[in-house]
């Protein structure tokens, strides 16, 4: 194994100070004649080499094993370094940094027993967001803090998702059954409904014919056939990652919310067997093609992890195409957007006249601008009221074209959970 | 974004090493020939100030701690006359210093306990340091002999310095 040039052998600045200070009294002990300060200055010279010497000559291997618990918006980050036989658990260093969207603890708790350092941090997340926690760095540093190597070990960045937690509730919705992507071969149909996929609790509105009357003579209770086509639904979630007037900082605030959230409806779509979607658009479209499964999940959640906000706004009509390139229309689509001004607003009209049919879902900027201006108490208030105004006429201007849910409270996806459960709603709109 | 040194916890006072240098670095004060005294009260001064940086919290303070004590050592060994004597304290006054630097607070306890073959290397080459002061006599062949350990030195520091991979025993 080669060791890296991080993972050499670093002087400290302690040991440029000693080596300093010690050249000095072997200076003056030449000048002046005189040897007592080369007396002091021996120690000096000799501590850092004998540092360098009595430790590991050889990067050390460490095991390093990383947790994140916790629900909501708590993130327990939690971690186990292990020293090897060649380095004393005391001597090492673990360096990490939290992640800019996260909030809490600066000092870890730290407990070292025998040959391992274990160290617990409380995080919190603000908002919704995917945060990556880097790998630390772990050195090994002598004692007396002159010398410092790194250690290897198996570096594994953790991420960290957290999405209102409504998103696991949306429970069945019926989704939009697009026709079948090239390459795909759908098995034979039996009757109208498609392939049987299992038999659940009747509904209601259930038709006789639907009932499965064997099945609930057996079980005593009301059980109905369910079919594939019933069962699963396609699902495009399009991400507007254009520059707005908000500012950078803004945008990427409220792109990291709608990530996270992208991942939250994705895992509850998935996890009913929908087929899900991916778009991120910036200047280009980033698309994940539909698919289904845990790899499907996988691939959604890197792909957010991955998007980030354009330099350079680009046309709305680009999306639209793209989209109509890569996914098969009459997709049931929802478009993440701040609709903080016009061009993100033309987002959702292009797709749907593309054929797709879209609900808009827009995190709300006020929260971040309210927090941000340095006017008076008075006049504070006046411009809290006249961008409400003004949001609430973008809201309506976006509602002649698709169903938009203006969405303020980030951690609380209540208002679009409840809209998605009522598909007449949507149609009204 | 901020960075979180682990290792910054609680720091408990060290107060045997601290005891061993203000005693060594207060005698070399009083051998150095600084008048009226005043080398003893630098001694102590830098001593006390080392001691309360290394309690501050902050870590980027902290780290400045050995500096007044490097510099007031260096001074007063500069003026310090010669002496057999003076010669072990200014030796021990540096071993003193580094059994010091081992026991940082901000470290986990135990430091000069582990950092025992680091300062054994020094302290055995100021041990045969000052026995061949002692017992080889004077003259100018010492002169010259200190130079040329001075040259090498310089040398060895620098390349210690320009490359620190002759440390590791791997491929670079």
């Amino acid at each position: 194994m080669s060791a890296g040039p991080e993972r050499r052998l670093r002087w400290r600045p302690l040991s440029v100070l000693l080596l300093v200070g010690g050249a000095l009294c072997l200076v003056a002990a030449v000048l002046t004649r005189d040897p007592v300060p080369l007396f002091l200055g021996l120690p000096l010279l000799l501590a850092p080499a004998a540092a360098a010497v009595a430790g590991p000559r050889s990067a050390p291997v460490v095991a390093v094993d990383l947790r994140v618990d916790g629900t909501g918006g708590d993130v327990d980050f939690r971690g186990t370094v292990a020293s090897g036989v060649e380095v004393d658990a005391r001597d090492l260093v673990v360096e990490f940094a939290r992640p800019p969207s996260l909030a809490g603890d600066t000092a870890p708790g730290i407990v070292r027993t025998g040959r391992e350092v274990r160290f617990r941090a409380a995080w919190t997340a603000p908002e919704p967001t995917i945060a990556t926690i880097e790998p630390p760095a772990v050195l090994w540093r002598d004692p007396m803090g002159l010398v410092e190597r790194e250690a290897t070990f198996s570096r594994e960045p953790l991420v960290v998702t957290r999405y209102p937690p409504e998103v696991l509730r949306i429970g069945p919705v019926q989704l939009e059954r697009t026709t079948p992507l090239p390459g795909e071969t759908r098995s034979r149909r039996v009757g109208e409904s498609g392939e049987f996929h299992g038999i659940r609790l009747a509904r209601p509105d259930d038709p006789p014919r639907l009932i499965n009357w064997r099945a609930t003579a057996r079980a005593g209770r009301a059980l109905a056939n369910e079919f594939d086509l019933d069962k699963t639904g396609d699902l495009l979630i399009v991400l507007d990652a254009r520059p707005t007037p908000l500012g950078r900082d803004g945008d990427e605030h409220l792109l990291s919310i709608m990530r996270a959230t992208a991942v939250g409806l994705s895992d509850s779509f998935l996890a009913v067997k929908a087929r899900v979607g991916l778009g991120v658009f910036g200047e280009f479209l980033d698309v994940v093609p539909l698919s289904t499964g845990r790899a499907q999940r996988v691939r959604i959640a890197s792909a957010l992890t991955r998007a980030r906000l354009s330099p350079v706004p680009a046309p709305a009509e680009r999306c639209a195409v793209s989209v109509r390139r890569q996914f098969p229309p009459g997709l049931t689509t929802i478009v993440m957007s701040s609709l903080a001004d016009d061009p993100a607003a033309d987002l959702a009209p292009f797709l749907r006249r593309r054929g797709y049919p879209v609900v808009v879902l827009s995190p709300s900027p006020l929260p971040l601008v309210a927090g941000s201006s340095r006017l008076s108490a008075p006049d504070e208030a006046l411009a809290a009221r006249i961008a409400k105004l003004v949001r609430r006429h973008r809201i309506a201007r976006a509602w002649q074209e698709a169903p938009t849910i203006d969405w303020e409270n980030y951690w609380s996806l209540g208002p679009f959970v409840e809209f998605v459960r009522r598909p007449r709603v949507r149609r009204a709109g | 974004m901020s960075a979180t040194t682990v290792g910054a916890a609680a720091r408990p006072d060290r107060l045997p090493s601290l005891v061993a240098l203000l005693v060594a670095a207060v005698l070399l004060g009083y051998l150095s020939g600084v008048p009226d005294g005043w080398g003893i009260v630098l001694a102590a001064a830098a001593v006390l100030a080392a001691a309360l940086l290394r309690q501050s919290s902050a870590d980027a303070v902290a780290a400045y701690a050995p500096v007044p004590v490097v510099v007031v050592l260096v001074v007063e060994a500069v003026g310090a006359p010669v002496g057999i004597g003076t010669e072990i304290v200014a030796g021990l006054a540096g071993l003193a210093f580094l059994v010091w630097l081992a026991d940082d607070p901000s470290r986990p306890v135990g430091g000069a306990a582990r950092s025992l073959g680091t300062v054994a290397v020094p302290a055995l080459a100021v041990g045969i340091a000052w026995s061949s002061a002692l017992f080889v006599p004077a003259g100018a062949l010492p002169l010259g002999v200190a130079g040329g350990l001075l040259a090498l030195t310089l040398g060895a520091v620098a390349l210690l310095l320009g490359r620190p991979t002759v440390f590791d025993r791997e491929e670079a």
